[in-house]
């Protein structure tokens, strides 16, 4: 799998600077903004969806039926997706985590739990966000995978807004960051995981013509 | 040992059925895969490689089947697909970087001497490589891992001819090890016919024939002669016969005709479309 991930490297310098550049815009607007948590979360959601972009490439190019004829399989062609996509949000986490960390500490602030806290939630939400995505594109491919991905997007949209309607009371005081965070990480790396078995499945069954 | 056997291989699509076809290919021997477009020369060969499912049938690459451990069996196989599926924004330099992780027994020296051979910029990206480039590079890759089969999908085309000649001449030299087989599919039947030892004619997903292509050339020939002279032949000596304003043009089968009669040679192309019009 070597060789895949040394490709995706090579295209991801290539394709995803500009991700890289509004990352970094987003982590150092993140770096004064005190009060609003979308610009801590966006630079690791929105580089969440680079393994998109770069499945795009692969079909633009014609890659995936190449690479039916090189010593990969199915099995591996997905995982080299998620490992590429895990360790950009590694880094972009990073990124952020060093950020906020030099931030709480000018202000006086600093807490490694409200830290971990922030990283662990970005993480989870970013991981989810390409979760739900990656299979759809494995599938029926990018263009008609992005479809599907906008349409499940936005029933979990409206199932949230229902759920939200149907409890009146005070969330953080019924529900504890602290005490959520845990289970949400542990579902979180459980939809990762789920995402990832079933992208291998559909892209086993998929014919790349 | 035979490089490849294929035993009622079939596939259906909506509109196509690649019908039991069977092909054996003896190892150190060239086979030339020939059919109009959609007769299922690239579906053959990718579901030699199992990339397509197939409904039913066997195939054995270099002995061993390709539904197991397909991986390994790869390893051996070189592959130049009708068009090369590398990403438009690696060079060649980045290629041979990615194949060396890619491929176990991957030899950076035949690959730089290729690469040098057919004259590919080592730093220019490949979306800027025009349709000849890219197929050569294509060649240059899958004759870079110490394969023992090449499977070419119209690995020939794009290419001028003096650069198509090379590259011709290069898979002949790589079955001179006698343990080297390449099948090839091309509609360019003169490559074919200069490269191979075996033909084999699809048609419509039918494999009309396969069989060895001196043989061929030795059973079959073309006369040309009035209608009344036609008549006269045994009926079985005529295969396939084309009425022109000059008189009649057929292919015959030789030892069937007169030796007065004059049996001009008959190409592969020839045969093909005699035989292609003869099937419809």
């Amino acid at each position: 799998m070597k060789g895949l991930l040394l490709k995706d490297f090579y295209m991801l310098k290539k394709y995803c600077r500009a991700y890289l550049l509004i990352a970094v815009v987003f982590i150092a607007v993140s770096f004064f903004s005190t009060e609003n948590m979308f610009f801590v979360f966006y630079p690791c959601i929105f580089c969440s969806m680079i393994p998109v972009n770069l499945l795009g490439y692969d079909e633009r190019s014609r890659f995936l039926q190449y690479s039916g004829t090189l010593p990969y399989t199915k099995a591996q062609f997905v995982s080299g997706k998620y490992v590429i996509g895990l360790l950009v949000q590694l880094a972009v986490l990073l990124a952020t985590g060093i950020a906020q960390a030099v931030r709480m500490k000018m202000n006086g602030v600093f807490d490694f739990g409200d830290l971990a806290e922030i990283m662990l939630m970005t993480l989870v939400l970013s991981a989810v966000t390409s979760s739900v995505c990656l299979p759809f594109m494995f599938k029926w491919g990018v263009e008609k995978g992005r479809i599907a991905y906008y349409v499940t997007i936005g029933m979990i949209c409206a199932l949230s807004v229902v759920a939200s309607g149907l409890f009146s009371g005070d969330w953080e005081t019924a529900v504890p960051l602290d005490t959520v965070l845990p289970v949400l990480c542990l579902v979180g790396v459980g939809i990762y995981a789920l995402s990832w078995y079933l992208s291998i499945v559909f892209f086993k069954k998929r014919e790349v013509r | 040992m035979n490089a490849l056997e294929i035993k009622d291989l079939t596939k259906t699509y909506p509109g196509f059925v690649l019908d039991h076809l069977n092909l054996t290919l003896p190892c150190g021997c060239i086979m030339g895969l020939i059919g109009e477009n959609g007769a299922g020369k690239s579906t053959t060969i990718k579901l030699i490689l199992d990339i397509l499912h197939k409904d039913s049938g066997t195939v054995t690459i270099l002995g061993k089947d390709n539904q197991e451990d397909i991986l390994l069996t790869k390893e051996d196989v070189g592959v130049v697909m009708d068009e090369v599926g590398i990403p438009e924004c690696l060079t060649v330099q980045q290629v041979g970087k990615v194949m060396k992780n890619t491929f176990r027994h991957w030899d950076e020296e035949e690959y730089q001497r290729l690469t040098e051979k057919l004259s590919l910029p080592d730093k220019k990206p490949f979306k800027d490589f025009s349709r000849g480039m890219k197929m050569k590079l294509g060649i240059a890759v899958a004759m870079s891992h110490g394969a023992r089969l090449l499977l070419l999908d119209e690995a020939t085309s794009g290419l001028d001819p003096v650069v198509r000649d090379e590259v011709v001449e290069m898979f002949s030299d790589f079955t001179r090890d006698e343990t080297h087989s390449v099948l090839i599919s091309s509609h360019i039947v003169s490559d074919l016919e200069k490269l191979c030892d075996y033909v084999a004619f699809l048609h419509q997903g039918k494999l009309l024939l396969c069989e060895e292509k001196d043989r061929l050339l030795a059973q079959y020939g073309i006369i040309r002669c009035t209608a009344e002279q036609l008549g006269e032949l045994n009926p079985s000596a005529v295969k396939h016969k084309k009425e022109t304003p000059y008189g009649v043009e057929a292919m015959v089968l030789r030892d069937f005709v007169p030796e007065s009669m004059h049996i001009s040679p008959i190409s592969i192309e020839e045969l093909f479309i005699f035989m292609i019009k003869e099937a419809k």
